[in-house]
């Protein structure tokens, strides 16, 4: 299965300090900026980003899982669906 | 979407000398102060930016290859992580030059070109042989590796002119074309009459900038006009809607003061005395063009969510007011 890269290419940052309450899923907790292509994206957006290291899709799945009380299928279809976008955008390649 | 607050601009846009080579018909900075922060203030600045988090500076002018030290400048930015690009006329760009600026760290350099035809651009920029050069310009950068744009401000010589840029474009390999709104500033505004188009003109021309970007491969021709929003082609990819000054990006100048971007003469602080987290975050001025109220013919269109009244540079410029619709607007749907 193919590993999961963030392009070297693409700045980023944290727009928000980690709360300690649940945040909300609306919140921009950072901001991807490539040329003119930029995207904003919440904490979970955020915690998938910093896991584009290098990792499968299901390797990402199993770290999640542990974390979020919500089935695997689900969980499966939002990462790749976050993935797509990234992917469309030019921020992650395959390898 | 359209209200987000970022923590500090992406990118600054930092005239570091306003001596300039040229004597453009349209500059919008002639006017202003030639004080220029010494180097070393210069550099406690830039990590004052980097540190805010802001991601890239693009370096212009005047025209900043005049600035004896820009080279160090760029390199001492770059090494703070800062991505370094920079608008210039590209008259003192050869081959040599062009590879020390890769060294320094740009990746990226705009060359200022408003016509394919010579004499145009020549006549138009006050300087014999420039358009030579400017080509040649881009020439050089490719060759040693650097991204090159082509910026063009559209006003009355070019308006309908689109395929040949493209074509010049497309000939020197440039990866952007950017079409720039005429703006009503400096030399911009004492020569409006003869060089800004009417409203119906700016349909026509963004009607077929609008196809020609659609069409065109292996070229990014870029708009950067919230009206466009009338004809329905605001860039999805951005983050903010209207204009994307004081939103994502800030304009600093040669001494350092801080205006929500170079077209608009409203100083809100300066980097040298004040904090950019909180300039960014409570000046009067940036939250009055976050938040604008539509007014006139704005109030009511449909259009207005996602123009939200256009270039406020151009509103306050004809009219004093940032909240009055872009002079630019050719219409409205609003009943």
């Amino acid at each position: 299965m193919s590993r999961i890269f963030r392009n070297p290419d693409v700045l980023w940052r944290r727009e928000s300090e980690i709360s300690e309450g649940v945040p909300d899923e609306g919140d921009v907790a950072a901001i991807l900026f490539s040329g003119g292509s930029m995207l904003s994206i919440n904490e979970f957006g955020l915690e998938l980003w910093e896991l584009c290291d290098g990792r499968t899709v299901d390797e990402i799945v199993t770290t999640l899982l542990a974390e979020y009380d919500v089935t695997e299928d689900l969980l499966r279809s939002d990462i790749l669906e976050f993935m797509e976008n990234l992917s469309q955008k030019g921020f992650i390649r395959y390898e | 979407m359209s209200n987000i607050q970022l923590k500090a601009p992406l990118t600054i846009n930092w005239a570091i000398n306003n001596s300039c080579n040229f004597a453009c018909s349209h500059c919008y900075s002639r006017e202003d102060t030639n004080d220029e922060l010494p180097r070393d203030l210069l550099y406690s600045c830039i990590e004052k930016v980097a540190k805010a988090g802001v991601f890239s500076i693009n370096f212009g002018g005047g025209e900043p290859l005049l600035r004896p030290d820009l080279l160090d400048i760029a390199a001492f930015s770059s090494a703070l992580g800062l991505r370094v690009s920079m608008n210039s006329n590209g008259w003192l760009i050869d081959s040599e030059k062009a590879e020390a600026l890769k060294k320094a760290g740009f990746t990226k350099v705009g060359i200022s070109i408003d016509s394919h035809l010579p004499d145009v651009h020549d006549n138009f920029r006050g300087v014999a042989g420039s358009h030579v050069r400017a080509l040649a310009a881009l020439g050089y950068l490719k060759e040693a590796g650097i991204t090159t744009s082509i910026s063009t401000v559209i006003c009355r010589i070019n308006s309908s002119t689109i395929d040949d840029l493209v074509a010049m474009a497309l000939a020197h390999g440039v990866g952007q074309l950017n079409f720039h709104n005429f703006k009503c500033s400096g030399l911009g505004m004492a020569n409006k009459d003869d060089l800004d188009l009417t409203p119906e003109e700016w349909k026509v021309f963004y009607r077929d900038a609008i196809a020609a970007k659609r069409t065109v491969k292996d070229l990014d021709i870029s708009l950067d006009d919230p009206i466009i929003a009338l004809l329905d082609a605001r860039d999805a990819g951005t983050l903010v809607k209207g204009s994307v000054c004081g939103k994502l990006s800030l304009n600093i100048k040669a001494n350092g003061d801080m205006t929500p971007c170079g077209f608009i003469p409203i100083v809100i602080g300066n980097i040298v005395s004040d904090d950019l987290h909180q300039v960014w975050k409570d000046s009067v001025v940036l939250e009055k063009m976050r938040n604008k109220e539509p007014t006139g013919k704005c109030s009511g269109c449909s259009k207005y969510e996602d123009c939200l009244g256009g270039c406020t540079a151009r509103a306050l410029a004809l009219t004093g007011d940032m909240n009055s619709p872009d002079p630019h607007c050719w219409g409205s749907d609003a009943q």
